[in-house]
């Protein structure tokens, strides 16, 4: 990376303490980061995913100046996150995902105009960006409504324009397509994604994979607060690229049988998923074929109604990296 | 502003409640015969309450709805420092809080026929004004904490009750335990509250000169307490990460 990144991470460290007891108090640590080394060049789309409690939204608070490190640095557009907060402050933005951070009972334009002064942007700046933005963001003719009012989507994209108020070099998006209906959810990702083409650098957490695959430049899976992975989407699927994907669909299959393919050659992980009336198993294996004709042995007197090969997905590099940390 | 006077608890605080509190002190003290001194606390009481309960405990309820919204990070994170954000809600919290003299002043007046008697006006501003500075000074030194410690938001009534009590809004501080004259000493309300008690009374001696200094003094060492104040939450609250909901 030639250029200077516009976000960096040296050995970032993060232990949460606490206490647990009533009468005997006991301190109690957790490392959500343990020696995070990142680097994110200007201008581009950077994906973080991982399961919950991994440790995603903690790096986002370090870079959003909410929360101190407990060592290690953390720099944006060459800026101490610690220590300068102040100057970052001005030039960040950030959406958290869910429907809260508004003031519900206000209406969204009162919400953008109480958050533009917070931001010091000059009223005549806020005047002309507001409505631009309630234009961009599919929010006009709406913006004097409460917010209360709109819909998820909406508060969504409203969370989005706020983040967008200050006109940040660098955005952080943390989950923020949770709980979107598909057509919201693309909406927000064909945003982001015109975001990052426009120069804007951006700091995407999610655990949807397909949405990384498809946005993203750039992705790092992070476990247990450790980069495992870190890359280009299809250079992450390449981490699976000499495994195959089985998928089968059993009816009242015991967990017991499961054993007897985690026990072929070849096989490296088997995951279950119950559906409505049948259960999909995913095995990830070296062979697929050799896999598949065994199939009927191991499933004997079990209804089996589908069966399929198939490439492996990001989806599925990202399971293996994971593997059963949850 | 907005959301104070689209909320509808507010107008319990400045309106309902000095009225009630209002409405009880001229029945127990102006009973016949009862000093012209006594009827005043009723006159003033319900406000007094009033402007202290929205000035404080808006503050304070104002971040908790903050943390409640999930905007407490959001604010926070903003490049505007939160003793800017917090002062911008108290001077607000303080210019609603003043309405409670009204409906208090009306129903004294209407309901009671209590007025103030030597109503000193220049004085009776000039306290008022000490008052409302001393308000300002207890809220944003305390509001922080607020931001910081979630239970320090079950304490909240509890500061609000005792500074009725021993600031003397509705009977003098005379009356207090040796001790409690003592805690009320500390707290710059009672001599802001004393001062404009004896604006509205010729007799007894006033020593207004030193009840504003008093006053004042008080609150210029709560805001130096919450300049430090201010510095620790900040880095209290990055450290901890606990200004989210959960």
């Amino acid at each position: 990376m030639a250029t200077k990144p516009a976000i960096e991470a040296r050995q970032l460290r993060k232990t949460y303490t606490t206490t647990r007891g009533v009468f005997r108090r006991e301190r109690v640590e957790r490392a959500a980061l343990r020696g995070v080394d990142l680097k994110i060049a200007p201008g581009e789309l950077f994906g973080l995913l991982g399961p919950n409690g991994a440790g995603k939204t903690t790096m986002v608070k370090i870079f959003t100046t909410l929360l101190l490190p407990t060592s290690g640095s953390a720099l944006v557009l060459g800026l101490d996150a610690v220590k300068e907060q102040w100057a970052l402050r001005k030039r960040i933005g950030f959406v958290f995902g869910g429907e809260r951070g508004l003031y519900w009972r206000l209406s969204g334009l009162d919400n953008l105009r109480y958050f533009a002064d917070l931001y010091r942007i000059p009223p005549a700046v806020s005047r002309r960006r507001i409505p631009e933005l309630l234009e961009r963001l599919d929010l006009l003719g709406r913006e004097r409504d409460r917010v209360e009012l709109y819909s998820r989507g909406m508060k969504q994209r409203l969370h989005l324009a706020r983040g967008l108020l200050n006109d940040p070099d660098v955005l952080f998006l943390d989950e923020p397509t949770i709980g979107l209906d598909p057509v919201g959810a693309r909406e927000l990702r064909v945003i982001v994604r015109e975001l990052a083409d426009a120069g804007k650098t951006v700091f995407l957490t999610t655990h949807y994979m397909f949405e990384a695959d498809a946005i993203c430049d750039r992705i790092a899976v992070i476990r247990d607060g450790a980069i495992v992975a870190e890359g280009t989407p299809s250079s992450i699927k390449t981490l699976v690229q000499d495994q195959g994907i089985v998928e089968f669909e059993v009816v009242g299959m015991p967990v017991e049988r499961l054993a007897g393919l985690r026990g072929l050659p070849g096989v490296t992980s088997v995951a279950i998923s119950e559906h409505e009336l049948a259960q999909v198993v995913t095995v990830h294996c070296a062979r697929p074929a050799e896999v598949m004709t065994q199939l009927g042995v191991i499933l004997d007197g079990i209804r089996l109604e589908k069966v399929s090969s198939r490439e492996p997905t990001l989806e599925d590099a990202y399971v293996q990296l994971i593997g059963d940390s949850r | 502003m907005r959301l104070r006077v689209i909320s509808p608890w507010a107008y319990l605080n400045w309106l309902v409640f000095p009225v009630l509190f209002a409405a009880v002190g001229l029945y127990v003290l102006s009973t016949p015969g009862a000093a012209s001194s006594h009827v005043v606390y009723g006159v003033l009481g319900g406000g007094l309450i009033g402007y202290w309960s929205v000035a404080y405990l808006d503050g304070g309820n104002g971040i908790q709805d903050e943390r409640w919204n999930g905007t407490l990070e959001q604010i926070f994170a903003t490049p505007t420092p939160l003793w800017v954000i917090l002062l911008g809600k108290i001077c607000g919290g303080l210019l609603f809080g003043l309405l409670a003299f009204l409906p208090t002043a009306a129903f004294a007046y209407f309901g009671f026929h209590a007025v103030l008697p030597a109503l000193d006006a220049g004085r009776f501003v000039i306290s008022l004004g000490v008052l409302t500075l001393s308000f300002f000074c207890i809220a944003l030194t305390l509001t922080p904490l607020f931001a910081l410690w979630r239970w320090a938001f079950s304490m909240l009534n509890g500061f609000e009750l005792g500074v009725y009590v021993l600031s003397g809004f509705m009977f003098p501080v005379a009356v207090l335990a040796p001790w409690a004259q003592g805690v009320a000493g500390a707290l710059s309300p009672t001599w802001a509250v004393r001062a404009l008690y004896a604006s509205t009374l010729a007799d007894g001696p006033h020593d207004f000169g030193a009840w504003w200094f008093a006053a004042i003094g008080l609150s210029i060492a709560y805001l130096t307490g919450a300049y430090f104040l201010y510095a620790l939450v900040e880095r209290r609250a990055r450290m901890s990460g606990q200004l989210a909901m959960v």
